[in-house]
């Protein structure tokens, strides 16, 4: 199995985006992409409290921002399609296909009655579909949602996640797989965020065939670790798939907090080291790999700290405390870190940042 | 060694954060340690415990009217059996907003109040149960295994107040009449639970006064303080969001006066008027105001003022919520209700959470 790499260079990006793209932007924004490496996008709340999703130079400078109904929290990017989608957080319904070289108008996606979009999704590798994790709530399962991206997102099937609490999924580079990561955690509209089962949670990953949605692989997690929620996920090289908790358990324990996964082997945990898992908070917000540097990033905004792995070997290469740690992608070197107060790598907006970042080019 | 090697490798793996070039604003103090300790120490000896523990009480009673109903049936014996509803309500109305310890786990919260419902399940489950008399559930302790649906205020609810409940005035002993008292006593059952749990020495309230390393809840005080901040936010949203816009929004959206809360005993501006009391009665108890700079502190006198005026407007809403939602002077209340009740959680997520650190505010830095 392969990996899709959605990895581009700025140059790339440029190339994709046009003349016309440049010509909108102001001049401080210009030049912030054109010194830039690499261009990532985040969703983010302005001061006057509305949402919107911004593209972001390395150093962290806002290149362009598009307004949003309401707050998002995950995004998917095709790189063929050339279309980036914003999803509502939890439990919104919304979802914002975005055209982030402005060639194409925004395309609004509803979830369909007696669903909510969960935050999260991903493109297939040739950017014709969409999938994204939705809360079937009254049947309390978490679905896939697939949707048509090649015109205006029509709905056309869906697939079940097998689980409950879906969040984060990902797609095999070459397309055929579907990894889902379902938190284990009951949620309805009808109570907000509440979650509802703590005290008997359902984690499980699965890998499904992105055919017809069958079951490849499906892993529960073991009694002693029914409270910790698997949430998000980043591919890495080789079929290795890297995957992220928050525990939901008591706090003077040290649960594993992150592991990988591949298909035809068993998950792995990562045994990190008492003051990483401390310093985390027992809780991973997001989780990105670094594939040509072997490097898996993670943050956490309730420990405010980023915290960089060796991929071979799950070691621990460095730690930053960063308060309000929020998203983290793939840099030119390293990794890319966000906060919730409006830092973005080397500059601070006035924004608040939300907790996911994903690289465009 | 290791360190330094650590240390050097992230100047290459996370990019500089030194550099931070414009619009740098100082960041709020986080409060003092000892300070959180005392807040947290007055919320739960002062609010929570005092709440599990009247709600106790008036669960007491409400089974003991019941008993009296089943054994000598009068309209007098059913109207103080209603009153009891109502007051048992009140005072579970203001300790729900405490969402988070013993009241959630073991589908307590559930098993107390089955709400909202929109596809009425509850209703059809109590429905058939009166048709179709199971005695299983007035044996002692016969109701804590059955659908949660059956257990609660909801279901005594609908046997004080529903359709054929007139017959309870008249008929000693019958079944609706000794099932009622099962939830009455069931109701109470839990209510005990809630106030030992709460009231052990070495228990919850423990983990909420000495955050600290070995502490199953919070390693620290900012996490206590920040889950007392999270019980305020998700009740002024539950108002606004679950108890009213469930069966009215603002402007031309159809309403749905039969999704409101206890719409069949008058009792809907009885709960949202103890869920207000209770965060009022919370705020105030706790004395967090003490962990606010002194130039801040009007930021809870602003929330008293709006809870205080959302309180006032509720105790004028009509109880028959049919009558209200199509009346234009109670429709503009409800209006005030939604528009104050945004006003509430945005003072207490963004303006108090910003001020005691949490510099995005409490639902935004709640991660996911």
């Amino acid at each position: 199995m392969a990996w899709r790499s959605d990895l581009i260079d700025r140059r790339s990006f440029m190339k994709a985006a046009g003349i016309g793209f440049a010509a909108v932007l102001s001049p401080r924004s210009l030049m912030a992409l054109e010194r830039s490496d690499a261009v990532y996008a985040s969703g983010f709340r302005a001061p006057d409290g509305s949402f919107g999703i911004a593209t972001v130079s390395e150093r962290g400078e806002i290149i362009d921002r598009t307004a949003l109904p309401a707050r998002s929290h995950g995004m998917a990017f095709s790189p063929s399609a050339g279309r980036l989608v914003a999803f509502a957080r939890r439990p919104g319904t919304f979802a914002m296909a975005t055209d982030p070289f402005g060639k194409a108008a925004p395309v609004i996606i509803s979830a369909p009655e007696g669903r909510h979009f969960y935050g999260h999704g991903a493109f297939s590798p040739d950017g014709r579909l969409l999938y994204a994790s939705e809360n079937d709530f009254d049947g309390n399962r978490g679905m896939i949602g697939v949707y048509d991206a090649v015109e205006r997102f029509d709905r056309i099937g869906e697939f079940d996640a097998q689980g409950i609490g879906t969040h984060d999924m990902a797609v095999s580079d070459d397309g055929s797989m579907l990894v889902v990561a379902n938190g284990g955690i009951e949620t309805h509209p009808d109570f907000g965020r509440t979650k509802l089962n703590l005290d008997r949670m359902e984690p499980s990953l699965v890998l499904l065939d992105a055919r017809d949605g069958s079951v490849i692989q499906r892993h529960s997690l073991p009694t002693s670790l029914r409270q910790l929620s698997t949430r998000h996920i980043a591919v890495g090289d080789a079929g290795q798939v890297w995957f992220a908790c928050q525990w939901e358990g008591a706090r003077n324990v040290s649960p594993p907090l992150v592991g990988h996964l591949a298909r035809g082997s068993d998950i792995r945990f990562v045994a990190l080291p008492e003051e990483t898992t401390s310093g985390l908070a027992n809780y991973v917000g997001a989780i990105a790999v670094n594939r040509q540097e072997g490097v898996v990033g993670l943050t956490s905004p309730k420990g405010g700290m980023a915290v960089n792995l060796d991929s071979r070997t799950g070691a621990v290469l460095g730690t930053e405390k960063i308060r309000d740690a929020a998203g983290v992608a793939p840099a030119a070197h390293g990794m890319a870190v966000s906060a919730y107060d409006g830092r973005f790598n080397d500059t601070r907006s006035a924004v608040a940042w939300d907790q996911h970042i994903i690289r465009l080019g | 060694m290791l360190k330094a090697l650590a240390a050097a490798g992230l100047v290459i793996l996370f990019s500089s954060a030194a550099a931070f070039c414009q619009e740098d604003a100082p960041r709020p103090e986080i409060p003092d340690a000892a300070e959180i300790r005392q807040v947290a120490a007055k919320a739960v000896d002062g609010f929570i415990r005092p709440g599990y523990r009247n709600f106790l009480a008036a669960a007491g009673t409400l089974t003991e009217e019941m008993d009296r109903l089943c054994s000598a049936p009068s309209p007098e014996a059913l109207a103080r059996a209603k009153n009891a509803l109502t007051a048992a309500g009140n005072r579970w109305g203001r300790i729900e907003i405490v969402r988070t310890g013993p009241a959630i786990e073991d589908n307590r919260f559930e098993r107390i109040l089955f709400y909202p419902d929109r596809k009425s399940i509850g209703l059809k489950q109590v429905q058939a149960l009166l048709a179709r008399p199971d005695e299983s559930v007035t044996a002692p302790g016969g109701l804590s295994g059955k659908s949660v649906a059956l257990q609660g205020f909801g279901a005594l609810e609908f046997v004080l107040a529903g359709t054929g409940s007139e017959v309870l005035a008249q008929d000693a002993q019958s079944f609706r009449c000794r099932y009622g008292k099962a939830v009455a006593g069931n109701l109470e059952d839990i209510a005990a639970e809630l106030t030992a749990l709460w009231d052990a020495p070495n228990g919850i309230q423990q983990s909420w006064k000495e955050p600290g390393p070995d502490n199953p809840l919070f390693r620290n005080e900012q996490e206590a303080m920040t889950a007392l901040l999270g019980i305020l936010v998700h009740a002024a949203e539950m108002v606004r969001d679950q108890r009213i816009e469930t069966f009215y929004r603002s402007g031309d959206k159809r309403s749905f006066p039969k999704q409101a809360i206890f719409w069949r005993s008058g009792n809907t501006w009885t709960m949202i008027e103890a869920n207000l009391e209770g965060l009022q009665d919370l705020v105030g108890s706790s004395g967090m105001v003490a962990l606010l700079p002194d130039d801040q502190r009007s930021i809870i006198s602003s929330v008293q003022f709006v809870l205080k005026s959302m309180l006032r407007i509720t105790r004028d809403m009509n109880p028959d919520v049919e009558a209200a939602v199509s009346d234009e002077a109670q429709r503009q209340k409800l209006d005030f209700l939604l528009v104050n009740g945004r006003d509430l959680i945005s003072r207490l997520n963004d303006q108090y959470g910003g001020a005691i650190g949490l510099t995005s505010g409490f639902s935004f830095s709640d991660g996911d």
